[in-house]
C-alpha cells in the first residue's frame, strides 16, 4: 500500500512537471510571435480609430507586467493557472475564466463521451470480431470500422447537417437551442443540451469507434494465439471463462494503454467538428483565438487545459494499470 | 500391465493457405499403465500435434482423418476420444484423465493470473474440492515437486518464477488432478542438465508412485535411454520404428533410427566425429512419396523405397520397423 502511494506520488510529480513543461512551450510560443499583448491590444484599439502613442504602449506594458523577466512572468502565469487563473484575454480584455465559462467542460465532456461510446461498442464488438469464425459477420465488421476510419469526421458532419436540413429542415447544430442558451442550468436546458450533444459525440466517436475496434480486435486476436490459452484449454476451462480469464482479461492492459491515445486523437478532431457544428466549445474558441484574433492568452490557457486533461488521463491510466496487471504491479512493489 | 490408450490410424491434416498440409500420417500405438513411452524425431516431425490430438487439441483448420480411432481406457470403461463433442465431454482428455505439459512452460501459463489460481481453477473443474481443499492439495503439490517455499510460489505470477521453477510448476499443475496419462512435451529441453536430470528422476518416481502411463516427447535419443520403457521414433509425420528402449537403442533397425543415433555425441569419445543426417527434412508441403524417408536415406534400396509406403515389419518380439529392408511379402511381389 505504501509502495502503491509511493508509485502514484511519483506519477502524479511526473504528470505535474510534463504540465509544466507543456505551459513552458505554450508561453515561450505566446512569447515568440512578434508584438506583445499590450501593443496588440492597443494596435488593434487604433484600428478602431482611437489615437495611441508609444507612451501609451509603455504604460500598458507596465500595467501589464510584461516589462519583467520571461521567466519570472511564465513561474506567475504558471503559479496563477494552477489555481484556474487564467487572467485576462489579450483583444476582448474579459476575464479568461469568464470567457471559456463552462465550454471547457462542455469540450472535455464531449471528448469523454465519444471516447465511452467508443470503448462501450468496440469492446463487445471486438470481442466478437475476434472469435467469429463467421465470413459474413468478419468482412462486414471489417467493412464498417474500414469506412469509420477512412470517412473524416468533417465530412460526416457535413453530411448529417445537409441530410437533416434537408429532411428535417433543422441543421442540428448548436449545443442548445436559442432560449436555452444563456439560461441557467434547469432539468429543460439539460434535456435540450442532450437533445443537441449526441450529434458531436456520435461524429467524434464514429472514426474513434472504428479505430478502437480494430484495436481491440488485433490485441484480442493476439492474445487468443497464444500458448497460454492453449494450455489453459488443455486443463479443461472452456467457453465464455476461457474467453474472459484469459485472452479478454489479457488484453485489457494494452486497451488501457490505448485511452490516452484515443482521447488525445479525440481532442484533436473537436475544433473542426466544432467549427462546422457551430458548437461554442472551447476549441473553437481556440481556433478563433489562435487564427483570428491572435489572442494569446486565451489560446494558452486552452492549451494548458487540454493539454491537462490529457496529462490527467495518462496518469489515470497508468494507475488502472498497475492496479490490474499484477508485471506492473510488482514491479513497483518490488 | 493394464492398457491405457490405444491410438490407431491417426491421420491429422491442416488446411492452410498453401494447401492441405500432412502433420501426422497413419499413427498407431499403444500404451500401458504404469510405462513410459518415449516419442522421437526431428523438429516438424508431428510430435507435439500427436500429443494434442490425444485431447483433440489441434487448432480449427486440423482436419482428423476418418479411420483415426483413439481411444483411453479408463476405470469406468473406455472413452471413444474422437467422438467426443462439446467442452463438457471433452473434460475428461483435458486435465482430467489426461494432462499434458507444454513445450515452452514459460508462455504455457497465463501472465497475470497467479499461479495459485491457475492450479485451483482446474482443480474445481476437475473434482469436487472446495476452494480451500483445492488450495491444499496444490500447495502439497507444488512442495511434492520440490519447489521450496510451496506456499509463496503458490500466490506468485509465472513471470516471479525461474525457468526450472516454472517447469516444475507446470509438473505439480499437471499432476494435481490425478491423471491417468501424462504427455510430457519436451519437458526438459528449456532447462540446464541438473535441473534436467532431476525433472526426470521426479517423472519416473510419479510413475512408480500414481501408477500412471507417460507419453515422453522429445528429440533427445540420450534422454529417451535414462527415461522411457518403449519407444516410438517418428519422421515426417510417420511411425518408423517402435520397440523397447533397450532394442531399438542397441540395435536400431530402421535406417532413420540409426542416423539419429549416429548424430549423438558421445562423451567416451569426444574427438569421435558426428554423421548428422545427410540432406534437409522436406517441407510438409512436399512429402515424398513411397516411404517418407527415401529422400535421405543411406540404404536406400531402389524404387520400391520411392514408390511405395512401408508396413511395419516384425524385427524381434515388440520391436518393429516400417522399412522395405525388411519387408518379406514386399520382396515376393
Ligand atoms: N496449426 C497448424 N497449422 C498448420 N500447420 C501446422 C499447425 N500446427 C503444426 N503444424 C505443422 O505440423 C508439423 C508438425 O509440427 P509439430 O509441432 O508437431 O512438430 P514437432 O515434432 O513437435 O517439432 P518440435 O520438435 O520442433 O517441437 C509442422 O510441419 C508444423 O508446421
Ligand atoms: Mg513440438
Amino acid at each position: 500500500m505504501v509502495q502503491f502511494l509511493r508509485f502514484a506520488t511519483l506519477r502524479a510529480a511526473l504528470a505535474f512537471f510534463t504540465l509544466c513543461l507543456v505551459s513552458f512551450i505554450v508561453f515561450s510560443l505566446m512569447e515568440m510571435v512578434p508584438g506583445d499583448c499590450a501593443e496588440r491590444y492597443l494596435a488593434f484599439k487604433n484600428s478602431q480609430g482611437a489615437m495611441i502613442s508609444i507612451a501609451d504602449i509603455e504604460f500598458e506594458r507596465v500595467r501589464l507586467g510584461l516589462h519583467k523577466p520571461f521567466l519570472q512572468r511564465w513561474a506567475t502565469w504558471l503559479f496563477n493557472a494552477f489555481q484556474g487563473e487564467f487572467g485576462d484575454s489579450c483583444i476582448l480584455r474579459l476575464n479568461i475564466n469568464q470567457l471559456l465559462g463552462q465550454k471547457i467542460w462542455l469540450s472535455i465532456g464531449i471528448c469523454l463521451g465519444s471516447l465511452v461510446l467508443a470503448y462501450a461498442i468496440a469492446i463487445p464488438v471486438g470481442i466478437i470480431a475476434a472469435t467469429s469464425r463467421n465470413p459474413f459477420l468478419n468482412n462486414g465488421l471489417r467493412l464498417v470500422s474500414y469506412l469509420g476510419l477512412a470517412l473524416p469526421n468533417f465530412l460526416l458532419a457535413l453530411m448529417v447537417m445537409l441530410f437533416s436540413t434537408v429532411v428535417f429542415g433543422n441543421s442540428l447544430t448548436g449545443l442548445f437551442s436559442p432560449e436555452f442558451r444563456d439560461a441557467p442550468w434547469n432539468t429543460a436546458k439539460v434535456l435540450d443540451f442532450l437533445g443537441h450533444v449526441w450529434l458531436p459525440v456520435f461524429i467524434l466517436g464514429w472514426s474513434a469507434t472504428a479505430f478502437a475496434i480494430q484495436t481491440v480486435r488485433a490485441l484480442l486476436s493476439d492474445e487468443i494465439g497464444k500458448l497460454y490459452v492453449t494450455a489453459a484449454a488443455a486443463r479443461g476451462v472452456s467457453g465464455r471463462r476461457l474467453l474472459m480469464r484469459y485472452p479478454a482479461r489479457h488484453a485489457l492492459s494494452p486497451i488501457i494503454n490505448s485511452l490516452g491515445f484515443d482521447l488525445n486523437r479525440i481532442f484533436n478532431e473537436l475544433p473542426i467538428v466544432a467549427l462546422i457544428l457551430t458548437l461554442t466549445e472551447a476549441g473553437s474558441l481556440l481556433i478563433e483565438a489562435l487564427a483570428r484574433s491572435n489572442d494569446q492568452q486565451l489560446a494558452g490557457a486552452i492549451i494548458f487545459f487540454l493539454t491537462g486533461c490529457i496529462i490527467a488521463i495518462n496518469f489515470i491510466t497508468d494507475i488502472v494499470l498497475a492496479l490490474v496487471d499484477p508485471r506492473i504491479r510488482r514491479s513497483i512493489l518490488g | 500391465m493394464s492398457r491405457l490408450i490405444d491410438v490407431e490410424n491417426l491421420t491429422l491434416q491442416f488446411d492452410t493457405d498453401e494447401g492441405r498440409i500432412t502433420a501426422v500420417d497413419d499413427v498407431s500405438f499403444s500404451l500401458d499403465a504404469g510405462k513410459i513411452m518415449g516419442l522421437v524425431g526431428e523438429s516438424g516431425s508431428g510430435k507435439s500435434v500427436t500429443a494434442k490430438s490425444l485431447m483433440k487439441l489441434n487448432p480449427r483448420n486440423a482436419v482428423y482423418g476418418e479411420n483415426t480411432k483413439i481411444t483411453l481406457h479408463l476405470d469406468d470403461g473406455p472413452v471413444d476420444v474422437m467422438s467426443l463433442q462439446n467442452d463438457h465431454e471433452m473434460k475428461v482428455v483435458r486435465g482430467g484423465s489426461i494432462s499434458l505439459i507444454f513445450q515452452e512452460p514459460m508462455a504455457s501459463f497465463a501472465p497475470a493470473i497467479s499461479i495459485g489460481d491457475q492450479m485451483i481453477e482446474q482443480l474445481l473443474i476437475h473434482t469436487s474440492f472446495s476452494k480451500s481443499q483445492a488450495k491444499e492439495v496444490s500447495i502439497e503439490m507444488l512442495d511434492r515437486v520440490g519447489i521450496s517455499d510451496p506456499s509463496m510460489r503458490f500466490s506468485q505470477y509465472a513471470f516471479e518464477l525461474s525457468g526450472g521453477m516454472r517447469q516444475r510448476a507446470m509438473i505439480a499443475m499437471a499432476l494435481s488432478t490425478k491423471p491417468k496419462l501424462l504427455i510430457a512435451d519436451e519437458p526438459t529441453t528449456a532447462l540446464d542438465v541438473t535441473i534436467q536430470a532431476q525433472v526426470i528422476d521426479l517423472m519416473k518416481d510419479l510413475v512408480t508412485e500414481f501408477g500412471m502411463g507417460i507419453i515422453f516427447i522429445t528429440h533427445d535419443l540420450g534422454v529417451i535411454a535414462q527415461t522411457a520403457d518403449n519407444v516410438a521414433v517418428m519422421y515426417l509425420g510417420r511411425l518408423v520404428e517402435q520397440g523397447t528402449v533397450r532394442d531399438v537403442i542397441r540395435s536400431p533397425a530402421h535406417p532413420y533410427t540409426r542416423g539419429l543415433l549416429a548424430a549423438l555425441p558421445t562423451l567416451d569419445d569426444i574427438d569421435a566425429p558426428l554423421t548428422p543426417i545427410p540432406g534437409d527434412i522436406p517441407s510438409p508441403l512436399e512429402r515424398p512419396s513411397g516411404c517418407v524417408y527415401n529422400t535421405r536415406c543411406q540404404e536406400f534400396i531402389g524404387p520400391r523405397c520411392s514408390a511405395k509406403v512401408p508396413v511395419f515389419s516384425q524385427i524381434d518380439a515388440g520391436h518393429a520397423a516400417a522399412c522395405h529392408l525388411y519387408d518379406r511379402a514386399g520382396d515376393a511381389e
